[in-house]
């Protein structure tokens, strides 16, 4: 028993290994392949993809695409998700998918530029440290082929547009200087004044290049206007170095905390919305009453934070569907339906990848999402492209997606589980039927074929009175397996579903006539009396079935009766349904068994019939019939006495075509 | 009168057996088929008067001998059928039959049945080309577009008279729902079946008015009408 189980967790292990377009890569990837194969585990590649991706050399994207490949040679499921934090698109992957086992190159661990800063293993451990992190040796030049490509053209511009800003900072600062100067101030106070031109500038700009040079270039200037000589970068006084050296090293610890701190407070911001959006989602997911609100609510959730139009791709049964729009008309989303589009969106449902959006793997205008868990993808959500891709915002939707991923999963677990209580209950009542009726039919056979056998053998010796006895037992045993048989082929009809009930207008008067040719013939000495308010009245039913009803009401009646007592049909219309009644007027049903009454299998103490024909089958089966016609069914005392069965039916207004 | 020869199609031994037994009892002529071939191969030989067939043989689909009888024969044909379904019901009505019988069915039903059958064979003998149409009390002129109840007229709306002619001409027939919209509207909506409905109960009540008068059109739940011949 527990070697079962160990084994049966091992199967359940799920190793995921990070893609990137190191060299190195490939050996990573083939360590986790071998591991997978070891743990008999699912296998999943992952690649973020970052805004630096445009960044990218061909000889990168290319081995990057070689990478990839090799990947999925290696019998791993290749996934590509969004989003500039890579610590947090990992650990976001990993819980939306199952992950156990996380396989990460050594050359990741390196990665620090000038301040100390949290390493990608450090940051998955702390988003997610129940994961298991495989770290793989290797020597890489990763840190430095990134450097490399720190200036490019898209960064030089940056980079120039913030030392002109701390240019003009240190203009600023150098006017305010002398201005002190004039007011008569020493040059400690314009000291404070450069070393509060560093704070500002840290916090306006982001390059830490460009802060350390305004830190230098504020100690120069002060050099260069303040101290004597004057507009030298000569110094006489003797304690100036040690005035330069901490003002310079003021001037760098200032500025790097406040860029620290700067940076902190929009990380807690950017968290803050973060967990906000997920929060409202959550809830609003937890509301949705089924598959397709759930992936609504998605869309909608996903318009208003990118707000762009959202294509929702959904999938029903493993069909893929027809495009849902969400987003204004101006915003002709339309056209971004075609078939070019669909493919797109069609990949990424049957990879299960991201897909769309220039230069990814399958090109199209919009990005696609798959919604969807380890195999099973519930849909694909488009997003039109629009001004510029936020990767946090990118990270935010892949987190609703994955949440509505979930949400689905749970849906269809829950669903799955309700379908098979069901299945169980209805096995349980086949089975309990199955072992009443076998056991009932047994008595009537008996009879059936033991008279038939005499009469067959002994014919002779009875007289005709015993004859006749005898052919009316077996008529009266036929007869009432008759009537069990039919109650079982209506019982066959309603287990069939009870979507399939096909209801038409029929005439309450036709019904009646046709229930009352179906009446056990042979007890026919009481009255039975019908009465329509309207011989015109029409009700929605499955006729076979509301039949049964009333015959199943009848044969009761009938049966705890008396000879010569009077049973009542009618009909009336009552509050826009017709209300059905049988009564009669024998002996009455006492309180305590009113409410049992329908329950199946039933038969209360009632000692005024034989007992062995009685099932407790007829009314269980009347009132499934009639809640499946959507109408009640109970029994009350009838005045003066008496029982009076009643139910009720859909009415049926129809036009006339003349 | 003479008893007309009734062809028994049933592969059952028993029920063959009991449909037998009671056609002797009542002194009608029969002669028995096992399977659809044989049927096919007396009905053709003998040239019965009513064919008795039961749907479910083992060797031809019932409907299929339905379908090669009405190539050759008009004569009434009785489906016997153990299913439960109407569709099967009415689809041999479709296909041609005249009348059907689910199992179990008692003896008296069967020999009502065939006496329905008998009173048709008669009366299309007598009646094939007349405009007039006679049938108990209930008189119509056809070419009058009349309809007369104990001599008196009775005041029927277009569609009620289109109705009661149709029954009228194809008397003793069960006709199906369908039959009867598609003869009527030209339509087999939903909406016709329910309207059909109404109009078949307003022209039973004029019908069929006096207390205890005789019932002309029956009502086939689920499957359809037909009109009785009255002795």
């Amino acid at each position: 028993m527990r070697y079962r189980k160990i084994t049966k967790d091992n199967i359940h292990d799920h190793i995921l290994v990070c893609l990137s377009s190191s060299p190195s890569n490939a050996k990573i990837i083939g360590t986790a392949a071998m591991m997978a194969k070891a743990f008999r585990a699912e296998f999943t590649a992952l690649y973020v993809e970052t805004p630096e991706e445009e960044l990218m050399v061909e000889a990168d994207k290319r081995r990057l695409a070689e990478n990839i490949e090799y990947a999925k040679e290696c019998g791993a499921v290749v996934t590509t998700v969004c989003g500039d934090d890579i610590a947090l698109q990992i650990t976001e992957f990993a819980r939306i998918s199952g992950v156990t086992k996380v396989v990460l190159g050594r050359s990741s661990v390196s990665r620090g530029g000038l301040i100390k800063k949290q390493s990608l293993t450090e940051k998955i451990i702390r988003l997610a440290p129940e994961l298991d992190i495989h770290i793989i040796p290797d020597s890489s030049i990763e840190g430095k082929r990134r450097k490399k490509h720190i200036f490019s053209r898209k960064s030089l511009i940056s980079l120039i547009k913030e030392l002109a800003i701390s240019a003009l900072i240190l203009g600023a600062a150098s006017a305010i200087g002398f201005g002190f100067h004039y007011l008569g101030f020493t040059e400690d106070n314009v000291v404070t004044i450069y070393i509060l031109a560093v704070l500002v500038t840290s916090v306006l700009i982001d390059s830490k290049i460009c802060w350390a040079l305004t830190s230098a270039a504020g100690v120069l200037l002060f050099n260069f206007f303040f101290t004597q000589p004057k507009f030298t970068f000569l110094a006489y006084d003797k304690g100036y170095p040690l005035t330069f050296i901490v003002m310079l090293m003021a001037s760098l610890i200032t500025g790097s905390i406040a860029a620290r701190m700067k940076k902190q407070a929009k990380l807690s911001a950017q968290v803050a919305y973060r967990t906000q959006i997920l929060l409202d989602t959550d809830q609003m997911l937890a509301k949705s009453k089924n598959a397709d609100e759930i992936l609504v609510v998605a869309s909608k959730q996903v318009r208003k934070l990118t707000s762009r139009g959202v294509i929702l791709y959904p999938t029903w049964n493993g069909t893929f569907g027809e495009a849902l729009i969400f987003g204004d008309e101006e915003e002709r989303i339309e056209e971004y339906i075609n078939d070019d589009e669909r493919a797109a969106a069609f990949r990424a449902y049957e990879n299960n990848i991201q897909t769309g959006a220039p230069g990814s793997l399958y090109s199209a205008e919009c990005m696609y999402f798959p919604i969807g868990i380890k195999d099973e993808v519930y849909g694909v959500i488009g997003v039109v492209p629009g001004k510029k891709a936020d990767p946090f915002e990118q990270s935010i939707m892949v987190s609703i997606i994955g949440e509505c991923a979930l949400a689905l999963e749970n849906e269809k677990n829950i669903r799955e589980k309700e379908e098979a209580a069901v299945r169980a209950e209805n096995e349980r009542l086949r089975a309990d039927l199955l072992r009443a009726i076998s056991h009932d039919l047994r008595t009537p056979l008996t009879s059936i074929s033991g008279n038939a056998g005499n009469l067959l053998s002994n014919d002779s010796f009875f007289d005709e009175a015993t004859r006749r006895q005898i052919y009316s037992d077996i008529l009266d045993d036929s007869v009432w397996l008759i009537s069990l048989v039919e109650n079982l082929l209506s019982i066959t009809r309603m287990g069939e579903g009870r979507a399939k009930i096909n209801k038409t207008a029929e005439l309450m008067s036709d019904v009646i006539d046709e229930a009352l040719k179906h009446v056990n013939k042979r007890k026919t000495e009481h009255r039975i009396k019908v009465s329509l308010e309207n011989e015109l009245m029409l009700a929605n039913m499955d006729a076979r079935l509301i039949v049964q009803v009333i015959v199943n009401l009848v044969d009761n009646a009938i049966k705890y009766t008396d000879c010569g007592s009077t049973i009542e049909i009618s009909a009336k219309q009552d509050n826009g349904k017709v209300l059905v009644s049988v009564s009669d007027n024998g002996y009455g049903i006492p309180d305590k068994m009113k409410e049992q009454i329908f329950d199946l299998f039933y038969v209360g103490d009632n000692n005024r019939s034989d007992s062995r024909r009685s099932l407790g089958l007829g009314l269980a089966l009347c009132r499934s019939i009639v809640e499946a016609h959507g109408g009640r069914i109970w029994v009350e005392d009838n005045y003066p006495r008496g029982a009076s069965f009643c139910f009720t039916l859909q009415t049926k207004e129809i036009e006339i075509n003349e | 009168m003479n008893k007309p020869l009734i062809l028994v199609v049933e592969d059952d031994p028993p029920v063959r057996n009991l449909i037998t037994t009671t056609l002797k009892a009542h002194g009608y002529r029969y002669i028995t088929a096992h399977n659809g071939n044989d049927a096919l191969l007396e009905a053709s030989t003998h040239n019965p008067d009513i064919l008795l067939l039961d749907l479910g043989l083992y060797d031809i689909d019932g409907m299929e001998v339905i379908g090669k009888v009405r190539s050759w024969s008009e004569m009434p044909i009785i489906v016997i059928s153990a299913r439960s379904e109407d569709r099967d019901k009415i689809d041999a009505l479709d296909a041609g039959a005249d009348d059907y019988l689910t199992k179990p069915f008692s003896v008296e039903e069967l020999l009502a049945r065939i006496r329905v059958s008998q009173r048709r064979l008669n009366s299309s003998g007598n009646q094939s080309s007349g405009t007039v149409f006679v049938n108990g009390e209930l008189k119509i002129d056809y070419a009058a577009g009349c309809a007369y109840i104990r001599g008196e007229e009775l005041h029927l709306t277009p569609i009620e008279y289109k109705l009661l002619c149709l029954l009228s001409k194809n008397i003793g027939k069960v006709l199906t729902h369908t039959y009867i919209t598609q003869k009527i509207w030209g339509s087999t909506w939903e909406k016709d079946v329910a309207s059909l409905r109404v109009f078949m109960a307003t022209l039973r009540k004029k019908l069929e008015r006096a207390e205890g008068s005789t019932q002309f059109i029956q009502t086939h739940i689920g499957i359809g009408y037909r009109m009785i011949k009255v002795e």
